[in-house]
């Protein structure tokens, strides 16, 4: 039937009829196509942008805590930031039943020791990165008679001091790794009645930290 | 005709890409939080694993969650219908507390502020609540005074209840918790 069709059709008529639709259709075609696969491309991108941004952030932080606290601490011993020292921020969503003192710290210098004494309020102490993230917490439920001791260190200053152990003597020392040369760390305590602040302040800024070797 | 479609997938991928991650992190992140009732917590945001969009929210200011093994915080934006917490309204706390040495519960504004009430009282710990013959909490929030527990609220505004359990064993699998173990949030009524 087609066949019939195509015969009874004026011989100039059918080309005439292609040359008239098909560039245009073929055109408007291939700009679509071209604009889908740009499109794609962008999105591609966008989630690479995306992830690379994410995973950079933490890097780039200048008003992280460890950041922002970076020159607290450095006396021996912690010092409160709730509320904090005159021209820094305020801790982001603090509990007002619990008091924080902060010891800042750059291991480029050394492992660094913290030694807390336990009270009668619930005391935890954790080990923030620079950059944000929690890299160690430990509560004075582990306390060996009534105190609380741990040394910071980087994976290589580990290393070396698992070298210089002595061959099998267990250490005594409880050794944190810390993923960041600099950081925080904080010592909280819950404060269960509004007398007991000034207490839990004394047991928060009591708490020590220095260079351990 | 090159350099216009580069540019546009430049511009395309740049602009999305720089925008969406601004958002991701601006608050915390969907994934990694474990819902349970009205409560919502991030077990890992203390943990050594946090993932990288936790990991950004906290680095964007002086945040010093809690870690895992030192305790937990439960936020709680709606109540146990589903419906926004208001100001304009009074709830009633009711229930337990999982295991924990110690407790607080607050209200915030959405941003983790104390509220700007009438009165001075911005939180209950586990050492000041009155309790009831069964030992379980019952705290009422509300703009005017009321008997027993009392926490005072501002004249409008939505806000949040935030929990922290302080060195509770279930900081770590919080995910696992039911809800019958945490407070009830339930609305008495709204002006």
């Amino acid at each position: 039937m087609s066949a019939v069709d195509q015969t009874a059709m004026p011989p100039a008529a059918a080309p005439a009829a292609q040359t008239r639709t098909s560039p245009w259709l073929v055109r408007i075609g291939r700009s679509l196509l071209r604009f889908a696969l740009l499109t794609l491309a962008g999105l591609l991108l966008a989630g690479i942008v995306h992830i690379v941004t994410v995973f950079r952030v933490p890097a780039l932080a200048a008003r992280d805590a460890a950041t922002v606290y970076a020159a607290l601490g450095m006396n021996g011993h912690a010092e409160l930031v709730t509320p904090p020292p005159a021209g820094l921020p305020a801790i982001l969503d603090a509990d007002p039943n619990s008091v924080a003192a902060v010891c800042s710290y750059d291991l480029a210098g050394g492992p660094l020791r913290v030694v807390a004494r336990t009270g009668s309020l619930p005391l935890g102490l954790t080990v923030h990165r620079r950059g944000g993230g929690v890299a160690y917490a430990i509560t004075d439920r582990a306390a060996i008679r009534g105190v609380l001791e741990f040394v910071v260190m980087t994976q290589e200053q580990l290393d070396d001091r698992l070298a210089k152990d002595e061959e099998g003597e267990t250490s005594r020392e409880l050794r944190v790794v810390s993923p960041s040369l600099q950081g925080l760390v904080v010592a909280r305590v819950a404060v269960r009645r509004a007398f007991d602040r000034s207490e839990a302040e004394a047991q928060a800024t009591g708490v020590a930290c220095g260079l351990a070797d | 005709m090159r350099v216009i479609s580069l540019a546009y997938v430049i511009a395309l991928g740049a602009g999305l890409g720089l925008v969406s991650a601004r958002y991701a992190v601006a608050d915390r992140p969907w994934f990694g939080r474990a819902q349970i009732g009205a409560w919502t917590s991030w077990p890992n945001s203390g943990a050594r694993d946090i993932d990288p969009y936790m990991r950004a929210y906290l680095a964007r200011g002086a945040h010093l969650p809690l870690g895992a093994g030192e305790g937990l915080e439960l936020i709680a934006g709606e109540d146990d219908a589903g419906q926004a917490l208001d100001a304009r309204c009074r709830y009633r706390v009711t229930g337990m507390t999982p295991p924990a040495r110690g407790w607080s519960l607050g209200a915030t504004d959405l941003a983790g502020r104390p509220l700007q009430a009438a009165v001075e009282r911005q939180s209950f710990t586990d050492a000041e609540i009155v309790r009831g013959e069964r030992g379980g909490m019952r705290i009422v929030l509300a703009t005017t005074p009321e008997s027993g527990n009392w926490l005072p609220l501002p004249a409008g505004g939505r806000f949040q209840l935030r929990l922290r359990l302080y060195d509770t064993p279930i900081s770590s699998h919080a995910g696992e918790l039911r809800p019958e173990a945490l407070p009830r949030i339930a609305r008495i009524d709204c002006r």
